[in-house]
């Protein structure tokens, strides 16, 4: 079983087809590279893997599993619970103004205790002899409306990037995206959030678990701007960083929950001769830490350098796959892609 | 342990002994007690659109859910009369209910149509309040409500300077609050949202979830405020207290004060609405005692030129300091 197979994937955009019918494995450890010339359909790609696009055909598994929520039993008794709160609360809202009147207005007597029970009687008797029209139907009408949205939410909700991203698939993106108003660690500690456990309430009443927690993911989060090399930027905005640095907090961001996958879309896009040694380095780096690195990347010194198999997209095809050496020797593969193109 | 700000240091000192110089002057304690009242639902605002990046245009609908809350549980013209405390307590509860029922089917939106969304979700709210009298007494407003006690001893009305350090010491509180989420992986996924949502979903912050918790956060802070409002006034007063030019002073009080800074929240509401019930009211004064006021002619009278002073505001400050007269600064950078 691969760590990650991507199993026919098709992605339409109305008539235009961005990515036709794709299939590779990743194997565990692996310094995976998709390269293609421009609008090849490699960010798609990459799009319809870490679900910010849901593909129009095919699958993508992650150790053996299609990561998405499954129907359970939680969620048919959250549907059921929803769908009886919203049927009564719509019976309620519909008929509040009689309700209250029987109920309340009629008991209650300034300075004499309100008689509780009677009021309750009073209620539901009046909650019987509700018509038809005024009593079931806005009943029935709310629970469909509460169960049908909390169905509705759910079935948008069940393959969304948080939850890949969560499952250990990380990534960074071909126009880097930062929080740019907040500082590099505080970066780092958002790519963090998927490992930390602390709730609300936790975090308002500052409970024990918080300091704990802020000690561990703030030392972790130094660690990896340490291993990317920007430990001494660590409180200053990452909107003050210069380009080529951009990528590397971006990695580290990446990098910090852990994951098995790291997607990579053109690290190199932008940066000089000298920065994409560096860069060759970090990604080694990363693969050493025992995450799988998957690349979307032009720059050829670099892509041929560190990848152990490379798959080559045209037009949204997948036209050759295999080692550096092979992708280097296959006609159709260079007539697309790498001889059109003046790079080293 | 990190310090406190300094602005936000300086500011409840000089609040806190403000009116040991200012005698019995009722204006000033009539201005002050409603700067804190809408620094809470600023400050909610400031989680809401400054923390999270989601326009809400209906704060002053929340508001009137905290103060209709706050006097059907404690008005003695209805049996549960909890008190004061349990009323405020149960007032934020349900405000931050209210933003989740609201959130729920509707956070899912983008930008300008969530507040489309909140505009009308503030137009209903006027209108049920209006027209549920049985409930709400119609445009009369539900009164009389009951003081805040504290063991035997109960603060008057007339007690403007008891008042005056109760309400400061709520928004002590949500500064607080609203400090320590922004200062916790809760803000921060805030943060993240407002900053690059496709980012922050990507890094595994689930996007709904976290904007279900800030709308429920400010809309529970703005309840407060409502409450506290009605509780000053002893009525929760007419459902129109509660209309859209309340939630828009509520956002230019945030634009002014710097979106996202806890500090410029604080400052934006003395700003604005020192600026209405101080200066516009000591104007009119003036023009009075200098014989240019006339029941006759509108122009004359400083109160009808208000909106056009807070327009002027809003374009003086979005022109000259677009990120308000506090931007949020940097945590760790200098303080």
């Amino acid at each position: 079983m691969s760590l990650l197979e991507v199993r026919g994937i098709t992605m339409r955009f109305g008539g235009l087809t961005a990515v036709d019918d794709v299939s590779f494995n990743v194997e565990q450890g692996q310094i995976f590279a998709v390269i293609g010339p421009n609008g090849a359909g490699k960010t798609t790609l990459f799009n319809a893997i870490t679900g910010v696009y849901d593909p129009s055909e095919g699958s993508v598994r992650f150790r053996g599993s299609p990561v998405r929520l499954e129907p359970d039993v939680r969620l048919g008794l959250r549907a059921a619970l929803v769908a009886v709160l919203a049927g009564l609360s719509s019976f309620m809202v519909i008929n509040i103004q009689e309700l209250w009147t029987v109920g309340i207005a009629a008991n209650y007597m300034l300075d004499q205790p309100f008689p509780w029970g009677k009021a309750a009687g009073d209620v539901l008797d009046a909650a019987r002899a509700v018509p038809f029209a005024w009593g079931v139907l806005p009943a029935l009408l709310g629970a469909g409306l509460g169960a049908g949205t909390v169905a509705a939410l759910w079935q948008r909700s069940r393959r969304t990037p948080d939850l890949i991203a969560r499952a250990g698939l990380a990534r960074t993106f071909q126009n880097i995206r930062l929080f740019t108003d907040l500082s590099l660690i505080e970066n780092v500690l958002v790519g963090m959030d998927s490992r930390m456990t602390s709730g609300f309430w936790t975090n308002l009443l500052r409970l024990p678990a918080f300091a704990r927690e802020r000690a561990w993911t703030e030392r972790e989060a130094l660690e990896l701007l340490e291993f990317v090399g920007l430990a001494e930027r660590a409180h200053e905005a990452a909107g003050s960083l210069p380009y080529g640095h951009r990528r590397r907090l971006e990695i580290a961001r990446a990098l910090a929950s852990k994951p098995a996958v790291l997607l990579l879309d053109e690290p190199a896009a932008g940066m000089n001769p000298s920065e994409v040694v560096e860069l060759m380095e970090l990604i080694r780096r990363v693969r050493d830490r025992g995450v799988t690195v998957i690349l979307i990347e032009h720059h050829m010194k670099l892509v041929m350098g560190i990848s152990d198999r490379i798959v080559v997209l045209q037009y949204g095809k997948l036209i050759g796959q295999g080692a550096p050496a092979q992708i280097q020797a296959d006609r159709r593969c260079i007539e697309a892609y790498l001889g059109t193109e003046g790079e080293g | 342990m990190r310090r406190v700000p300094l602005p936000i240091l300086v500011y409840f000192v000089v609040m806190a002994v403000l009116p040991l110089f200012m005698g019995s002057s009722g204006q000033f304690y009539d201005a002050f007690q409603t700067i804190f009242v809408f620094s809470l639902v600023g400050l909610g605002l400031n989680v809401v659109t400054g923390f999270t990046g989601l326009l809400n245009l209906g704060m002053a609908a929340f508001m009137a859910i905290g103060a209709y809350t706050f006097a059907i549980l404690t008005s003695d013209i209805y049996p549960f009369q909890i008190g004061f405390w349990w009323g405020t307590l149960a007032t934020v509860a349900f405000g931050a209910l209210a933003g989740f029922l609201l959130g729920a089917p509707t956070l899912g939106l983008k930008g300008d149509y969530l507040a489309i969304v909140t505009m009308g979700f503030g137009e209903i709210t006027l209108d049920v309040l209006k027209n549920l009298d049985a409930v709400t007494k119609g445009t009369q407003g539900i009164n009389p409500l009951p003081r805040p006690t504290f063991g035997s001893w109960s603060l008057d009305l007339q007690e403007e300077r008891g008042w005056y350090w109760l309400l400061l010491s709520f928004v002590l509180l949500a500064v607080l609050a609203v400090r320590r989420l922004e200062r916790s992986r809760s803000g921060r996924a805030w943060l993240s949202i407002r900053e690059d949502a496709l980012a922050s979903e990507c890094m595994g912050i689930p996007p709904k979830r976290t904007k279900m918790v800030a709308f429920a956060t400010g809309s529970a802070l703005a309840a407060l405020g409502g409450a506290l409002f009605a509780a000053l006034l002893s009525s929760t007063g007419e459902p129109a207290s509660y209309d859209f030019q309340v939630s828009i002073l509520a956002l230019c009080i945030v634009i002014v004060g710097g979106m996202g800074s806890v500090a410029g929240t604080l400052v934006g509401a003395v700003v604005m609405v020192g600026l209405n019930s101080l200066v516009l009211v000591k104007l009119a004064d003036w023009a009075g005692a200098a014989g240019f006021g006339s029941a006759s002619n509108v122009l004359v009278s400083p109160n009808n030129w208000k909106y056009l002073i807070f327009g002027l505001a809003l374009i003086l400050v979005v022109r000259l300091k677009p990120d308000g007269l506090l931007p949020p600064r940097l945590e760790g950078s200098s303080g």
